[in-house]
């Protein structure tokens, strides 16, 4: 178990090490990051000068050291556009976009396994059809779509909810309701082919013959097979807590992260993007560690197999 | 969000009139309004020396910043007494102002002075650079670069502060109420320059207070009717009323900017009623807004036009046939019938009419002229090689779809242009990669051409500041025009400019004059002016 362990957690630093190594490449060579702390209007020579000063004339991968040595030192960089911690501006968005996934995954959880399941144990039936042709419909319609049409009948036609903004709980239920949906959707469709998969198996047929009970050869043996391919799913969900609502926080004016990576983007505020790349791609890497050692909890034949390698 | 009724619009707008000093302390029934903008600040700061843009004038003035002479935003943009009560003037290169008294800074503290003398200094304005700017461009040192956490000047501040201030050399306290500005040469054009953009004054004790100059310029305590209570960059900025302010109570608690960066969110927020107001709407989407009778849409042209600048050291655009080709490629009418749905006009060339006696009137944008286009392509010699055109993505109302028309009808003369979209201004004007061909906007902070072509296209204007262009002999007029006090050697300075600037060796050409729309209430009482500012003082408020 505890080489199953370092495995996972030697890939996880590894994964990092690549964005971090990543984000540092494609951003210098996208622009000079001079030209984005200064203003237009300056002349050449301080511009110059601002490169000595910050060592923008080095060689990249001395700059490159210099940068990884500061993210060791939990030095994330300073905003070229607020002048201050890029890790103090993320922190600040980060709790308005948990505000919005946290919700909409346990919406995506409650509603798109159960139906998932229901729709597998009743296929072919009205029931089964229904919940797919929802399922296709929420997965194919892309969320800024989606949002528009909920702000155009709820907030504007009915005029229930808010159709923007940050001020109160209220403004935060169409964007998770347009996030959620769309994971529902999807897990609603993998939830079904993983129960399928699994009912079909010889061993549900060898439970029932052996005069199990339906509803506890489905409790036992089928929803903790079926459960892996789900927990993959989930396991890409919870990483993308920080970073998965980009398009919906746009539409809906919701000032996470994903608006300011937007916005950072577009300014080349190096420092604000990597940091947020780092957070994000720390927050997938954790997921799926945790992902890994689910699947040994949910199937022993894994964790056996990894002991054994 | 704060539902407003017309009955509250009314009474307030009323209350805001009438109301003695005395019931201030009283129960505050103003209505807090909300306005939903495409940006909010591009600089993220509110320092006018810093967001010269038009999203800054809006949320600027007649709110938060104020200068000794003022624009009267609702009476043809006349100039008008604002902290200043009067003026006179000593000489050709000074002048005389004295103060209104009693002017309160949002920080309880009265203006004075020194505040004026200290706005125009130079640890406010100037830095180091000198006042005897005319003619050439002005050199920024730039050593000692601070990062962003200190109280260090930004580089880029001297040089804006010089273009609009190019010989000013200094603020004489006369008394306290008194103050004597002495330019380091002639100039006609000083009362306007007090009217600009950008000469608006600050609390000196608040500036030497701030931690940082960032610190500052998130909030600066100004003398306006509405003060900073909150600025989130990119989301929100909220303005609160100054109640001491000298023109009286203001008519509103809070004004809310919201930044929302898609239109058909700001249009859904408006008819929601989460905003009262809509800005920066397309004109194609007015019709179907006004479709529903409880909104309606004001706004119109404003002293800006559309321009594009063109880089004259690129390999192609040095031959200035190419340029003038380019110029008269274009059908700007047809531009403004399609896609203005003819709600602005073809201005005539880089002035406007509130020039007055300075106008150029048998002046025209480049005539439409396919055939010259390609007789002058022809005589250049012009292959077809590839010319760049930076552009962001709408930052003007219909700047892609403009420049994609742009691109068509350049190529319908043999013109090979290519759209490069850029993310923002520093990219726009980034001297790395090919330079060619950009978008711009010119405005006129006030009624001289000393305040557009000169401040925009003279030695210290953007394009020769970052490298684009340069013209011995415009440069040389640009001087006249900001230090002769002959009218008629003045004006024949501005027609040279003109002819040097927009037909013989172009750096720019006009394309159509701006114009901004906003959506609103039907029932708020409150008229949009000529330009992007937007007045809330008791004066344009529920009467």
């Amino acid at each position: 178990m505890l080489r199953f362990l370092g495995t996972r957690l030697a890939r996880a630093l590894l994964t990092l090490v690549l964005v971090v190594t990543f984000a540092f490449v494609v951003l210098r060579l996208s622009g000079d990051p001079a030209l984005l702390i200064m203003s237009a209007d300056a002349p050449p020579e301080a511009i110059a000068a601002f490169r000595r000063a910050w060592g923008l004339d080095d060689p990249l991968w001395v700059q490159y050291l210099r940068y990884f040595g500061a993210i060791l030192h939990g030095d994330l960089g300073q905003s070229m556009r607020d002048g201050r911690g890029a890790i103090e501006l993320v922190a600040e968005r980060v709790p308005a976009t948990l505000a919005l996934t946290l919700p909409a995954l346990l919406i995506k959880i409650g509603l798109g396994i159960p139906a998932g399941v229901y729709a597998a144990l009743h296929r072919n039936s009205w029931i089964d059809r229904g919940v797919m042709f929802l399922a296709v419909a929420g997965f194919t319609v892309p969320s800024f779509v989606l949002g528009l049409l909920l702000v155009l009948l709820f907030a504007v036609q009915l005029g229930w909810l808010p159709s923007g903004g940050q001020e109160s709980w209220r403004h935060a239920v169409l964007p998770v309701i347009t996030l959620g949906m769309g994971g529902a959707a999807v897990l609603a469709r993998f939830t079904r082919s993983a129960m399928l998969e699994v009912l079909g198996q010889p061993y549900m047929r060898t439970a029932l013959a052996k005069g199990v009970p339906w509803h506890v050869a489905v409790r036992r043996h089928a929803l903790p097979n079926a459960a892996i391919p789900t927990v993959t799913i989930v396991g890409f969900m919870v990483g993308s807590l920080l970073a998965g609502a980009v398009v919906v926080e746009s539409v809906f004016s919701w000032p996470g992260v994903g608006r300011l990576l937007v916005v950072a983007v577009s300014n080349r505020d190096l420092a604000v993007v990597q940091c947020i790349l780092l957070l994000v791609a720390a927050t997938m890497v954790t997921a799926n560690l945790v992902v890994d050692l689910l699947y040994g909890v949910l199937d022993p034949r894994l964790r056996i197999s990894a002991g054994r390698t | 969000m704060i539902d407003i009724s017309r009955r509250a619009l009314l009474g307030a707008g009323a209350s805001a009139l009438v109301l003695p000093r005395f019931a201030l302390a009283q129960a505050d029934n103003r209505p807090t309004i909300s306005i939903a903008v495409q940006k909010i600040s591009n600089s993220n700061t509110l320092e006018v020396l810093r967001e010269q843009s038009n999203v800054g004038e809006r949320i600027f003035f007649s709110s938060l910043w104020e200068g000794l002479i003022g624009r009267a935003w609702l009476d043809e943009l006349k100039t008008v007494p604002l902290l200043a009560t009067e003026w006179k003037r000593l000489s050709d290169s000074a002048i005389e102002l004295k103060l209104r008294p009693g002017v309160k800074f949002h920080n309880g503290d009265e203006m004075t002075a020194e505040d004026i003398a200290f706005s125009f200094g130079s640890s406010r304005m100037f830095g180091d650079t000198p006042a005897t700017a005319q003619g050439r461009t002005i050199p920024v040192r730039g050593d000692g670069i601070p990062t962003r956490a200190g109280r260090e000047l930004p580089p880029e501040i001297p040089a804006v502060a010089r273009r609009s201030w190019p010989a000013l050399e200094r603020v004489e306290v006369v008394d306290k109420y008194t103050v004597r500005f002495h330019n380091a040469s002639p100039d006609v054009t000083l009362e306007g320059r007090l009217a600009r953009y950008g000469s608006e004054i600050i609390s000196r004790r608040a500036f030497a207070e701030a931690g940082t100059w960032f610190d500052w310029a998130r909030k600066p305590v100004t003398t306006g009717p509405y003060k900073v209570v909150e600025f989130r960059p990119d989301q929100l900025l909220v303005l609160e009323a100054h109640d001491e302010y000298w023109g009286g109570r203001p008519p509103l608690k809070r004004i809310r900017f919201i930044e929302v960066p898609e239109v058909p969110a700001r249009i859904n927020m408006l008819r929601s009623g989460e905003v009262q107001f809509a800005c920066d709407i397309p004109p194609d989407q007015i019709g179907a807004i006004e479709g529903d009778t409880k909104y309606e849409v004001q706004g119109g042209t404003i002293l800006n036009h559309r321009i594009s600048v063109f880089n004259q050291s690129h390999a192609v655009l040095k031959d200035p046939r190419v340029r003038r080709a380019m110029t008269h490629a274009l059908d700007r009418q047809a531009i403004v019938d399609s896609l203005w749905a003819g709600r602005t006009v073809v201005p005539k060339g880089l002035q406007w009419d509130y020039y007055g006696d300075m106008m150029v009137p048998d002046w025209a944008a480049p005539k439409y002229d396919p055939k010259e286009a390609q007789n002058l392509l022809k005589a250049a010699g012009y292959k077809g090689d590839p010319i760049p055109y930076r552009l962001l993505n709408n930052y003007y109302t219909n700047q892609t779809p403009t420049a994609q028309v742009l691109v068509e009808m350049w190529k319908a003369v043999g013109l090979n242009v290519q759209i490069e979209m850029k993310e923002n201004w520093t990219q726009i004007l980034d001297r790395n990669g090919e330079r060619g061909v950009y978008d711009w906007s010119a405005s006129a902070p006030f009624n001289d051409p000393v305040s557009c072509i000169v401040n925009q296209f003279g030695p210290n204007g953007q394009a020769q500041q970052v490298g684009m262009w340069s013209n011995e002999e415009s440069n040389r007029m640009a001087v006249v025009l900001e230090t002769s006090t002959d009218h008629a050697e003045r004006k024949k300075a501005f027609r040279r400019m003109l002819e040097i600037c927009e037909r013989e060796d172009p750096v720019y050409q006009v394309l159509h004059q701006n114009a901004t729309f906003t959506a609103k209430r039907r029932d708020i009482k409150w008229k949009a002016a000529p330009a992007f500012a937007m007045e809330f003082r008791a004066n344009n408020w529920g009467g």
